[in-house]
């Protein structure tokens, strides 16, 4: 039996060789791959469209926990002035009465 | 009412354009990115016996192969932009047909391994392997023996073995270095050699 590097080498060195006949497959393969880019163009927009998706989607996260952030110091705020208002009732609306801040 | 031109006029426009060079591969790479797509499909033209030449070393059958050329030159297209005009465009063609290639063995070896090997099986003890050789199926019992190696080693092995092309150049095209090319070689081929004793033994 031969020895493995003699195959090996015998196969390659036939590979080498062999000229692969392409012209087949070459046929009109110019128009085949224009009309797969013209197909990939006039599908642009919408996967511009679905890479913008995750973008969009964090875009409207965040505005939601920024605006429940604001939501949450409003009403802490509320909380701080209805104590005041209960305390010094009197004080608060003199102060509103001068237009003091 | 009829108007003939000149002939001479006519002549010396058939000279004019015989005598014209061909537009260079960068004056049409210019062009496509203009939207000329008449102009890629003179660079296709050119450099697609290439290609295939190239894709066929990897690919099992007519449909694989025009799968890895029209891949090669759909990246082509989209990345002409990044062409840079310190090497020749054949060049920046070559490694992107080697990674295309690369891309197309790990895709077959992940779906190879989810389906049958429909592969004959080959006993290299018979004496028949020599016959079959001899027949010029040598790329058919090659083509088995490399579905059992890794994508990397198939293409190292098919570079460096099959194309002959030196270190240097397939360090260029792989984009590793060339000594870690040399070991990816050296293991590769006795992958191959393992294959092959271990065939011989079962």
């Amino acid at each position: 039996m031969p020895k493995p590097d003699d195959i090996i080498d015998r196969l390659l060195q036939s590979a080498r060789d062999e000229v692969p006949d392409t012209s087949r497959v070459e046929f009109a393969f110019e128009t085949r791959v224009l009309a797969r880019l013209r197909e990939e163009r006039s599908f642009g927009i919408a996967a511009w469209a679905w890479r913008l998706a995750p973008f969009f989607a964090a875009l409207v996260m965040v505005a939601g926990v920024w605006e429940r952030a604001d939501t949450t110091h409003l009403q802490a705020t509320a909380v701080l002035v209805a104590d005041a208002v209960r305390e010094h009732p009197d004080r608060i609306l003199l102060s509103l009465v001068r237009q003091e801040p | 009412m009829t108007f003939a031109l000149p002939l001479s006029l006519l002549v010396d426009k058939t000279e004019a354009m015989s005598d014209a060079a061909p537009p260079s591969d960068e004056a049409l790479v210019d062009a496509t990115i203009r939207g000329d797509d008449s102009a890629f499909a003179e660079l296709m033209r050119r450099h697609k016996r290439r290609v295939f030449s190239a894709a066929s070393r990897f690919a099992r059958d007519d449909h694989q192969m025009d799968d890895i050329a029209q891949e090669v030159f759909v990246r082509a297209f989209k990345n002409l932009r990044n062409f840079r005009r310190d090497a020749p465009f054949e060049h920046w063609l070559s490694r992107i047909t080697v990674s295309a290639c690369y891309d197309f063995l790990r895709r077959e070896r992940r779906h190879r391994d989810t389906t049958s090997l429909e592969a004959v099986e080959y006993d290299l003890s018979d004496p028949s392997v020599e016959s079959e050789i001899a027949a010029g199926r040598a790329r058919e019992v090659l083509s088995w023996a490399m579905r059992f190696l890794r994508p990397e080693e198939q293409l190292i092995l098919t570079l460096c073995e099959i194309d002959e092309r030196p270190i240097r150049e397939v360090a260029e095209l792989t984009g590793w270095s060339e000594a870690n090319v040399k070991v990816r070689a050296f293991r590769a081929r006795a992958s191959l050699r393992q294959v092959f004793e271990d065939h011989a033994e079962a």
